[in-house]
């Protein structure tokens, strides 16, 4: 697992399909930056967990597909089952949003905000992760390992995004994004309903690469 | 559906060659061989874990260079880092990859491309090798070192499966894909004798007169611009020899006859007497 996953990581830099989302998301980070030193932080993760929910679909759906078909065929016998490739890039994708979330959660500190608080940081570690664990989920089933046709799947991917942002009171994302930017709950009230969030996301992630990986392994 | 009611038993130790027309299945029964696809309906039952499989075509856009492709495959089949790379470096070496191990793979011939897909396919030896059409593009080097890769994996009871349009030279049971299912060929097999012929000095073998035409018998033929590799049965060797030898050519090798079923299907592989060097090396044969 480990030697796909570093294979994986090669796949992703050498083919420079990472650069646009990380991009992205590193953007978004400066603007946040500029925004660190204010009170209270926890509303200011709110937009930065729907980017890193953007994000790390879009990365998990370009990187899904890096490998040509054959080349993946390649990949699938030398490793001996199929479904380790995609766990691979699961993993590859959260470690990179784990590093640049890493960045973005210790800025506060580094600009001297002092009220910014390890309660803080837990709720903004854990907004991230479930943001780019339902990313991955979605990412996985739209890519063109599911829809051949680029066009299919972009539009499925683009529908899905949208409609968990944006559908009120939809879990985990759109309701995550809202609860953290309610200014009555205290961020340690918050923490309990955003772990509950990212068992779901976790949970619905586990579902995904199942479902994809079911169907590749039908369809190829 | 391609193919239908396929019952097929490998033994280990066999040589198994897939014939059938274009669009006939032969790929797709190698990929359900290998499991990368699975079957509609039927199983494919005592995979071994170690299985190589070298497709018809292999991608020429990746950036990764042909080391560090190796590397990767062979960590992926459970090598470490310093195996895989020692390993790595003797197959590109031994199959005579030109353009550089650090050169990235986009950037290599399609006949070098080739022997990356075969080096990935050995850098653990796998006890099912699975070729699809894997001779296609290969110089006359290259085909000596699969053809030896063949022999050494069948010879350590493995199993090898391949497909090629041309030739079942090497097979030790030939196949036909036809209507869907597959055709035992009732082939008898035959001892081959390869040699290894040198031309008298100044002779260029890529002249179409420059062959003697005794070759012309041969069961395959090719040539690197200085030696000459000749298949030949080994009822016809000694005649072929004594020819050669009275027109001045020197016999570098006489290897030891192997039995092979041609499966009907030898004279496909006769080039033409003083045939190009790339026919000649498409006609190449896959038996040591």
């Amino acid at each position: 697992m480990i030697a796909l996953v570093r294979y994986t990581v090669a796949v992703m830099v050498h083919s420079q399909r990472y650069l646009p989302p990380v991009l992205l998301f590193v953007i978004c980070i400066g603007t946040f930056a500029h925004d660190a030193g204010v009170e209270p932080m926890v509303p200011i993760f709110a937009p930065m967990t729907a980017v890193a929910f953007v994000c790390a679909a879009w990365l998990t759906v370009v990187l899904v597909t890096a490998e040509d078909p054959v080349q993946r065929a390649i990949t699938t016998v030398n490793a001996g089952r199929s479904w380790p490739q995609l766990a691979a890039v699961a993993v590859v994708v959260l470690a990179t949003f784990a590093v640049l979330s890493a960045v973005l959660l210790t800025l506060p500190f580094v600009l001297g905000n002092r009220a910014y608080g390890p309660v803080d940081l837990i709720v903004g570690a854990a907004a991230l992760l479930t943001g780019a664990c339902f990313g991955i989920a979605i990412g996985m089933p739209t890519s063109r390992l599911v829809f051949r046709r680029q066009g299919y799947a972009l539009l499925a991917t683009l529908v899905l995004i949208m409609t968990f942002l944006l559908v009120r009171g939809l879990p985990p994302v759109n309701t995550l994004v809202m609860l953290l930017t309610e200014e009555r709950t205290e961020p340690a009230d918050m923490l309990l309903p955003e772990l509950a969030y990212l068992a779901l996301a976790v949970a619905v992630l586990a579902g995904s690469l199942a479902a994809t990986q079911a169907i590749v392994s039908r369809r190829d | 559906m391609v193919l239908d009611k396929v019952d097929l038993d490998l033994v280990p130790g066999e040589v198994v060659a897939i014939t059938g027309l274009n669009g006939s299945g032969k790929s797709t029964l190698l990929r359900l061989l290998v499991g990368v696809v699975r079957p509609t309906s039927g199983t494919v039952t005592g995979r071994p874990r170690e299985v190589g499989y070298v497709p018809e075509y292999f991608p020429d856009d990746d950036a990764l260079s042909a080391l560090s492709y190796l590397t990767h495959m062979g960590r992926v089949r459970g090598l470490t880092t310093k195996d895989a790379v020692d390993r790595a470096g003797r197959l590109l070496d031994r199959l005579g990859l030109s353009g550089g191990r650090g050169t990235p793979l986009r950037r290599l011939s399609n006949g070098n491309l080739q022997k990356v897909a075969i080096a990935q396919a050995v850098m653990v030896r796998p006890r099912l090798f699975v070729l699809d059409e894997a001779w296609a593009g290969l110089d006359a080097t290259a085909h000596t070192v699969l053809a030896e890769l063949v022999e050494e994996i069948a010879g350590a009871d493995g199993t090898v499966v391949y497909t090629d349009h041309r030739q079942t030279v090497g097979a030790t049971r030939v196949l036909e894909v036809a209507a869907g299912g597959l055709i035992e060929l009732d082939a008898e097999p035959v001892l081959v004798t390869r040699l290894v012929l040198a031309p008298p000095p100044d002779t260029d073998l890529d002249q179409p007169l420059a062959l003697p035409k005794q070759l012309s018998g041969a069961m395959s033929m090719a040539h690197d611009g200085e030696k000459v590799f000749v298949q030949v049965k080994r009822s016809e060797a000694d005649e072929l020899l004594m020819s050669v030898l009275k027109d001045r050519w020197s016999v570098l090798r006489v290897d030891e006859p192997v039995a092979v079923v041609t499966g009907g299907l030898g004279a496909a592989l006769q080039p033409a007497p003083g045939a190009g060097a790339e026919a000649a090396a498409e006609a190449a044969g896959g038996a040591a």
